[in-house]
């Protein structure tokens, strides 16, 4: 919302320069998001008298003007305007003004321009005869800016003005109105923090309010037929008004706040609104049929066209204001085009009522339609100020539109506005700002903002005396819905005492609790440092993706798939780009890679910890029907070992992934994880799940090039990954529990090694751990040193080499390594056939 | 030594040889052999015709006890092997070694690279916010993104049709019902559900706003929420929580103001700026908002059966991205989700 500096002095002379206000504001809760200044101070323009003129002798459309200042010689000006006459008393630019010359095409678009003493074809100009845009008065440049003759000749232009109740300069203050000051959307409503904060005097216009009845009954009747929906509905008549321009004052006011205006009638209307915050609407009498106003929810959807000339679809229930005949009005939102005021009206019906807030708020977001009206109506608008509203408008158009006002006026209030109250103790608002305010303090600061404070004495379990911890009876003002509870005027009381002055403890106690070692969170922490110290860089991607990509990611090949089949759609996405919930880390980082190395990266290696969603309930569900789990990815593309002095260039295989993945399940003490190969689908290949003691703990293999999987693009070269139930690997590493300490063996250890020749389509994996298994508890490692293929081998056979260490807290015997092997090679010959190589 | 030894005892004399042979074995693989002269000198310490160890070794052969004598000789034997290869390989690499002849090792050379991995700087803002009021006796609680309505507004005083809904523009999954949440706020409502009061607690986590996506404002982002509820909170233990929490963070000399705000679950309810020097700028600077934070309203207590008369507390809720931009000087939120490994290269591991 936007407030004029210059009409909220009108309200409250506080003294204060822009930036004290802007803080004054801002450190009151109404924040200042932004100032802007409007127009310039027209220092150095004063007021001319035009001697003579005549016409220049090098141009035919410039004019030589002799004019005086008041004192010392007339001076030569030349200028352009047509309407330049002799007699004329004008505003004239000296020498070195400055002045916010407007672009003609653009008058929003200013130059600071200023003056000098010029040539224009041979003939000096000592100065600038102006227009009302040249002075920011208006976007008006019909001729120069012609001032009545009794304007004094010499005096500064804009202490002319100002006596004429219009300021050349402004300031537009941006204020961000939180939804529950509906008190303070209008000039009025910040003019009275402000009075309350500087401890001046709130100064509203004087407004004769006429009584209900009178002539005004006689041309117009109201019913409202939905009480519940409009708690009240005033309506006044001023006839005989004469439709024209505001005048300059006026057209200030609202051109200051950024609104447009339109015709006098409507100009006030909206003066008025922007002043006391209660919206207003205008008919044109002539068009309300049947001399009555009914404000009904209407039954059925319908049409109606409103004043901006477009027709809107009502949802049924919506509220109307209708006359003998038909809708005039959505009440509360915007008139209708066939009730408004025109050129030729002549007489006017002002509407100013109280609805309902979330009956306008609900029509206002049925139809997508927020006016200045409904935004206050919809936060609540004093139920009190209806009359007021109405009496100062109707004031205002006999003043400037020629009107008479029809004695009295209708005032149709079936529930009536009620005193509010509540108590306040002392003692509870020092216990929640947790600072002592006196108690006249504490009367006076809620007594600048309309509240009623009365001492009604101390709380019965206090033994404290009364005058130190007091309970009051707070009158509420009416403007302030927001203000209900005992809270709320602690609030207030707070506010107004300011946040500044509540002082911090020098010291603070902190409840007795046990520290804890929060060992998930210690444990992710660590892995994240170990990724980014083996080279990965860790990414946030977005969680919001299309609906088609989240859905081609659910697979049983990824850890989100193991819970269901359904990704989480939002009903209101920004785009169909962000329709669904991400169900796997890995699209992210497709689309990672594929920009980086669109961007020049030859090797990423990227990871990600976050959250996937899939539409399933599970054990994991927090909330019915949706699972939500944190998972783990590992990708990388492109070159993995650079080329360099030492070597030559390598790109990542699957292996790399692998290798890190053993080495992390290795730091979460997570030994003789499975990786079993499943089926390959879609744009996967080489895939592995990983299984510990049962539990699926993740997936890793590769996404091939140009499968284009469901629009995350990737080209080049094929990505390698790997996803982890990071749950289900958190619970299993801390499941754990801390280290027990085993004496390091003083023994030698013993080294063997086996190559054994085997079918080749038996899994070294299922190999190594059949070999583990017969080992017994002497088999401390085996790994593989060699795999080769062809040579003396027949077709389908590979030799694989493994070596073992055996080891015991004894010296070993050699017969019992022995054994050890025997048994090895029995189980591998029984299970797969596995010979040892000759 | 050895004649010394041999000319008093026999038995004594075989049983201290094999010791002293093994110090020999040591002393035989240990010497150096890097200079000429060094190996020159190891061949006449040990194989010369007069004065060599072993040479007298092997002469004193025939006066060693026949059940001795074999294996004795075989002991020696060894040791001159031993001796003789070392001297090769020596010799050998003296003649043919880098040191002397092939091209020197230039150790400016760069090393085996050892690539560079990172931290995202959202990670580093968040673990030092958590740090921070870990420190302060503060739990960390987490919640899940998809909510309920309940949790998310309801619980916390957001009125049906009410404008301050409008505040935090909702992705809805089920309508009225399920949503993604706004702000980390219903864990409070969580925590508070599943534990008696005093509550201290921390929550981080991801929430998400429907709004149009620009420089300032992302789809989502991260939020770290506190909440303490206990006998005598007040608003200046609020004041000095987030004061000690805006010094670690910005600064020992950091000017932090508290201005009036409105947020429906806290009451009185206020933003927190701090002032961020810019010579640029009139005045030198401005207040930029960090955090929102408040009371928690009487309300919210009831609504998870919390006697508000008995106790009072405060909660507190930040933008980790908007922190992690004013530290790093980011300006654009979007590049926190663009993954550009220029970008993510600038912060460290």
């Amino acid at each position: 919302m936007i407030i004029s500096a210059n009409w909220l002095r009108a309200y409250v002379h506080h003294g204060l320069d822009i930036n004290e206000l802007e803080n004054l504001l801002t450190m009151c809760g109404l924040e200042v998001d932004g100032v802007e200044q409007i127009g310039s101070d027209l220092q150095g323009v004063v007021i001319g008298d035009v001697l003579d003129t005549r016409p220049h002798p090098d141009a035919d459309r410039l004019t030589l003007c002799s004019v005086s200042l008041g004192e010392g010689d007339p001076i030569q000006i030349v200028c352009g305007a047509p309407n330049v006459a002799p007699g004329q008393r004008v505003p004239v630019a000296t020498v070195g003004t400055t002045l916010q010359l407007p672009d003609r095409k653009n008058p929003e678009q200013k130059t600071a321009v200023t003056l000098k003493k010029v040539k224009l074809r041979g003939e000096t100009s000592e100065g600038m005869i102006c227009a009302e845009d040249e002075l920011g008065l208006s976007d008006s440049h019909d001729g120069i800016m012609v001032l009545p003759v009794d304007a004094p000749v010499g005096a500064s232009f804009a202490e002319w003005l100002s006596s004429r109740g219009v300021s050349a300069s402004d300031y537009a203050i941006d204020v961000a109105i939180t939804p529950n000051r509906p008190d303070a959307i209008s000039h009025i409503g910040v003019a009275r923090d402000v009075a309350a904060l500087t401890a001046s005097t709130l100064l509203p216009p004087e407004v004769v309010v006429p009584k209900p009845g009178g002539a005004a009954a006689d041309l117009i009747s109201v019913e409202i037929e939905a009480p519940a929906l409009c708690h009240r509905y005033v309506g006044m008549v001023v006839t005989g008004v004469t439709i024209g321009e505001s005048p300059a004052w006026l057209k200030q006011r609202l051109t200051a706040i950024g609104l447009r205006p339109r015709n006098n009638v409507v100009d006030i209307t909206n003066f008025v609104m922007h002043e006391c915050g209660q919206p207003l609407h205008a008919f044109d009498l002539a068009a309300v049929e049947g001399q009555q106003i009914r404000v009904r929810a209407t039954e059925r959807e319908q049409a109606f066209t409103t004043l901006d000339d477009k027709e809107r679809t009502l949802p049924a229930g919506t509220l109307m204001i209708s006359d003998g005949a038909r809708d005039v009005a959505i009440a509360g939102v915007m008139g209708g085009q066939n009730s408004e005021v025109t050129p030729e009206t002549t007489d006017v019906l002002i509407e100013s009522a109280w609805f309902e807030p979330s009956g306008i708020r609900r029509t206002a977001k049925a139809l997508s339609l927020q006016t200045d009206a409904s935004y206050r109506f919809e936060r609540g608008v004093d139920p009190t100020g209806q009359a007021w509203a109405a009496a100062r408008a109707a004031q205002l158009m006999c003043e400037l539109a020629g009107g008479t006002l029809v004695d009295g006026m209708v005032d149709c209030h079936p529930r009536p506005y009620e005193a509010r109250s509540v108590r306040v103790r002392a003692s509870r608002a020092a216990s929640i700002i947790g600072v002592d305010i006196p108690a006249g303090h504490v009367e006076t600061l809620l007594g600048a903002i309309g509240c009623t404070a009365v001492r009604i004495g101390q709380p019965a379990d206090a033994g404290t005396d009364a005058a130190n911890d007091p309970v009051w009876d707070v009158t509420l003002p009416p403007y302030r819905p927001d203000m209900e509870r005992e809270i709320d005027v602690i609030e207030e009381i707070a506010r107004l005492h300011g946040y500044d002055n509540i002082p911090e403890p020098e010291r603070s106690a902190i409840p007795n609790f046990t520290p804890d070692p929060d060992p998930e969170r210690t444990l992710k922490s660590r892995v994240r440092a170990q990724l980014a110290a083996r080279g990965f860089r860790e990414i946030y991607t977005n969680s919001m993706q299309p609906a088609e990509r989240a859905q081609s990611f659910l697979t049983p090949a990824l850890p989100a798939g193991q819970f269901g089949k359904q990704a989480v759609e939002t009903l209101n996405p920004i785009t169909t780009e962000m329709a669904a919930l991400r169900t796997s880390l890995l699209p992210g980082a497709l689309q990672a890679i594929q920009f980086n190395q669109n961007h020049g990266q030859q090797g990423v290696r990227l990871f990600e910890i976050g959250r996937v969603h899939v539409r399933a309930h599970s054990d994991r569900s927090v909330i019915e029907g949706f699972t939500e789990m944190e998972t783990l990815l590992l990708a990388a593309s492109g070159v993995w070992e650079a080329q360099g002095w030492l070597g030559a260039a390598r790109n990542v295989d699957v292996f790399d992934i692998k290798g890190h993945i053993e080495a992390l399940f290795a730091a979460l003490r997570l030994r003789g994880v499975r990786f079993v190969p499943i089926e390959s689908t879609g744009p996967f290949e080489q895939l592995a799940e990983m299984k510990y003691q049962g539990t699926y703990l993740g997936t890793l293999g590769q996404v091939l090039p140009a499968q284009n999987t469901a629009g995350a693009p990737l080209s080049g070269h094929p990505v390698c990954f790997a996803e982890l139930d990071w749950d289900a690997v958190s619970e299993a590493a801390l499941r754990h529990g801390r280290v027990r300490f085993a004496p390091v063996s003083r023994f030698p250890r013993v080294d063997r090694d086996l190559a054994l020749v085997v079918d080749r389509h038996v899994p070294v994996g299922t190999l190594m751990a059949d070999i583990a298994d017969a080992g017994g508890d002497l088999l401390q490692d085996v790994s593989v040193f060699d795999v080769f293929e062809g040579g003396q081998l027949a077709d389908n056979e590979r030799s694989v080499a493994f070596s073992l260490t055996f080891g015991a807290q004894r010296t070993l015997r050699d017969n019992e390594v022995d054994e050890a092997v025997g048994r090895i090679l029995k189980a591998v010959a029984t299970r797969h056939g596995a010979q040892l190589r000759s | 030594m050895l004649c010394h030894r041999r000319d008093f005892f026999c038995v004594l004399y075989v049983k201290s040889m094999s010791d002293d042979l093994s110090a020999l074995r040591q002393e035989i693989e240990n010497a150096p052999l890097g200079e000429a002269d060094a190996i020159d000198a190891f061949r006449i310490r040990f194989l010369s015709r007069k004065q060599g160890v072993i040479t007298a070794l092997m002469k004193r052969i025939p006066e060693i006890a026949p059940d001795e004598r074999k294996a004795y000789g075989q002991d020696v034997n060894a040791l001159k092997q031993r001796v003789e290869e070392r001297l090769e390989a020596a010799q050998e690499a003296l003649t043919t070694g880098s040191r002397s002849n092939g091209p020197a090792l230039d150790i400016t050379l760069p090393g085996r690279p050892v690539p560079e991995g990172s931290l995202h700087p959202l990670t580093e803002t968040l673990d030092l916010i958590v740090h921070v009021f870990s420190s302060y006796g503060f739990q960390i609680a987490e919640g899940t993104e998809v909510e309920d309505d309940w949790h998310n507004f309801t619980a916390l005083n957001f009125p049906e049709d009410h404008p301050a809904r409008d505040m935090q523009d909702t992705f809805f999954i089920e309508e009225g019902k399920t949503l993604l949440r706004t702000h980390t706020s219903p864990v409070q409502i969580r925590v508070m559900k599943a534990q008696n009061p005093p509550v201290r607690v921390i929550v981080p986590g991801r929430v998400y706003r429907n709004e149009a996506i620009s420089y300032k404002s992302y789809c989502l982002f991260h939020q770290v929420e506190g909440l303490y509820v206990d006998k005598g909170v007040t608003m200046a233990d609020l004041k000095q929580i987030l004061h000690a929490f805006a010094r670690t963070l910005f600064g020992e000399d950091v000017r932090m103001r508290f201005r009036p705000s409105f947020f429906p679950f806290t009451e009185p309810s206020a933003e927190v700026d701090i002032w961020w020097s810019d010579p640029d700028l009139p005045g030198g600077g401005r207040w930029l908002e960090i955090l929102g934070c408040g009371m928690v309203d009487p309300n919210v207590l009831t609504a998870v059966d919390i006697d508000p008369e008995v106790y009072t507390g405060y909660a507190f809720g930040m933008g980790v991205e908007r922190i992690a931009m004013l530290r790093y000087g980011i300006d654009d939120i979007r590049t926190l989700y663009e993954n550009d490994v220029r970008f993510l290269k600038q912060f460290t591991s």
